[in-house]
């Protein structure tokens, strides 16, 4: 029970991490059908923005700041004006290509101009361990999870507590009515390119101390965030946060179950893909997903 | 007062990419009344709505709202000039409530700090909405989610409202109910053009009527004379009209 505990708490910290980054990806897909393959490479980068900024001599706080900053210019502003608007006139394919390109440019970026090593990440939150009914957590583990739950809970304040956030989901339900009452479309989209750099820096922050910063790491993270969306349900932001979870405890609990089943814990890796293969045989939609009508 | 034009197209031309639905739409609308828009399917009613409030590029030709040329603007300077527009079908937010649905009717209104009182004063203008003003929009019936989006549209006192089709897929009462807040919107002064699939009943409400075929305007009279015409049933039959004559 001690040891379920245990890897349940790590299972959601680490889900989620995968939540947020899932939140911004479904949250792109939802108001302008943008699928954004480079996701992975967004959360890996923002953490590099706060070593260079730490290496230039700011404290931590200020660095983490300036890696918001920084990846709501590039990752938001940028992306959306550079990649996407050119783009989504020609349809979905063209630009899912060129997120899997903006995705290599990040990554080799980083490994040629930064570092091709892992980067040691300033641990925030202390990684000193305590006990509670006989499990073992440490402080990091849950100031993570509290973290990522309180800017989870402000992006759903902000969705559906504020006019502007409102705004954004009637653009994002259906566009053309917005239209007609007058909603500026383009700019609910453009804050949603904002949230999503947001989100996936505030990812980025989180899982650099226990991950460390690594230019490659897009590849596991973008398939988690992915995996998660899918699970969960494209078309909704809790499908994410269920999703991301899910993953996350799945991701956690792998080595124990596959081990009781006799299996090499190399399979840890394909249970994201199993996963997903699961649910599109047998629940399309995702978790808590709403089926979705294509009229032809 | 006869002559009191809101809104005309001058040989307006316009369609989907390079189809051309609209081929030379020419109407004049008349102020605080109400005008039908018939004609059989594929004629351009939804299309001429969409290119009159800015949904769709004009090609060519020419609208004017009170004299002011309006050709291509957009929906937000369309609900500025004083349009709204109640699509076909189900334009509601499902998942926002009833409430929040109708203050998305006030995102064009210049001074937002009336918005409140508005929204109250449509609530109590439609006490069922009132009822259900903290409900999720979608689990209304199909007829008060209608009832939501006319008061959606009028939330900004708009003096045109375009309406495509409100009675599809109501109940005989609940239709009944909609064409009766119709003609009392017409009363309180506001000019509404309609497109209905019901055209007698509609044309019986109406104080015009408007016959369009392939896009072009082939009668614009009064109601009760267009309800008269034998030529209407031939239409409606499948047969062909000549283009009326000017």
């Amino acid at each position: 029970m001690a040891d379920f505990l245990q890897l349940l708490v790590a299972g959601l910290a680490t889900g989620a991490i995968y939540a947020l980054a899932a939140i911004g990806f479904t949250l792109l897909w939802q108001t302008s059908q943008t699928i954004n393959f480079a996701q992975g490479e967004f959360v890996m980068l923002p953490a590099f923005l706060a070593l260079i900024a730490m290496n230039l001599g700011a404290p931590f706080p200020l660095a983490a700041l300036i890696a918001i900053l920084g990846a709501m210019v590039i990752l938001g502003l940028t992306f959306k004006l550079a990649i996407v608007d050119p783009l989504i006139k020609s349809g979905p394919l063209p630009l899912v290509i060129s997120t899997i390109g903006v995705g290599l440019l990040l990554k080799d970026g980083v490994k040629e101009f930064y570092s091709a090593e892992a980067q040691p990440f300033p641990k925030v939150f202390p990684e000193t361990p305590f006990s509670l009914g006989g499990a073992n957590f440490t402080y990091a583990q849950i100031a993570v999870l509290g973290v990522a739950l309180a800017v989870i809970m402000a992006l759903n304040w902000f969705l559906a507590g504020t006019r502007t956030g409102r705004q954004m989901q009637a653009s994002a339900q259906n566009p053309t009515v917005a239209r007609i009452l007058g909603i500026n479309v383009n700019r609910m989209i453009f804050y949603t390119f904002l949230i999503n750099a947001i989100l996936a820096a505030v990812a980025s922050l989180l899982i650099a101390p226990s991950q460390f910063a690594k230019f490659s790491q897009g590849e596991q993270l973008g398939l988690a965030a992915f995996v998660a969306a899918i699970v969960g349900g494209f078309n909704q932001v809790r499908g994410a946060i269920v999703g991301g979870l899910v993953v996350g405890v799945a991701d956690n609990f792998a080595p124990t179950l596959l081990s009781a089943a006799g299996l090499s814990s190399a399979y840890r890796q394909a249970l994201p893909l199993f996963l997903l293969v699961l649910i599109i045989l047998f629940r399309p939609q995702g978790l808590v997903g709403r089926k979705e009508e294509r009229a032809i | 007062m006869a002559d009191d034009f809101i809104l005309t197209l001058q040989d307006v031309v316009g369609g989907y990419g390079r189809m051309t639905i609209l081929n030379g739409t020419t109407a004049r609308i008349r102020r605080a009344a109400i005008t039908t828009v018939i004609g059989p399917n594929g004629a351009g009613k939804s299309t001429m709505f969409k290119a009159i409030f800015g949904l769709l590029p004009v090609r060519s030709g020419r609208m004017t709202l009170e004299g002011r040329d309006t050709t291509n603007f957009t929906p937000r300077q369309m609900l500025d000039a004083g349009v709204s527009f109640v699509p076909q079908g189900r334009n509601i937010f499902a998942e926002l409530t009833v409430r929040h649905n109708m203050e998305l009717g006030g995102v064009a209104l210049a001074d937002q700090s009336g918005l409140p009182r508005r929204i109250d004063a449509m609530m109590q203008r439609f006490p069922i909405l009132a009822e259900k003003a903290g409900a999720q929009a979608g689990t209304l019936s199909g007829g008060q989610q209608k009832l939501l989006e006319v008061a959606r549209g009028l939330l900004l006192e708009p003096k045109l409202m375009l309406i495509d089709e409100p009675s599809i897929g109501l109940s005989p009462l609940m239709v009944q109910e909609v064409f009766g807040i119709l003609k009392a919107l017409r009363d309180s002064g506001v000019t509404i053009l309609l497109i209905e699939q019901n055209a007698k009943q509609a044309l019986q409400l109406s104080d015009y009527g408007l016959v369009l075929e392939q896009g072009q305007t082939r009668i614009e009279d009064k109601a009760s004379t267009i309800l008269a015409d034998p030529r209407i049933a031939q239409l409606f039959l499948g047969g062909g009209l000549a283009p009326a004559a000017q």
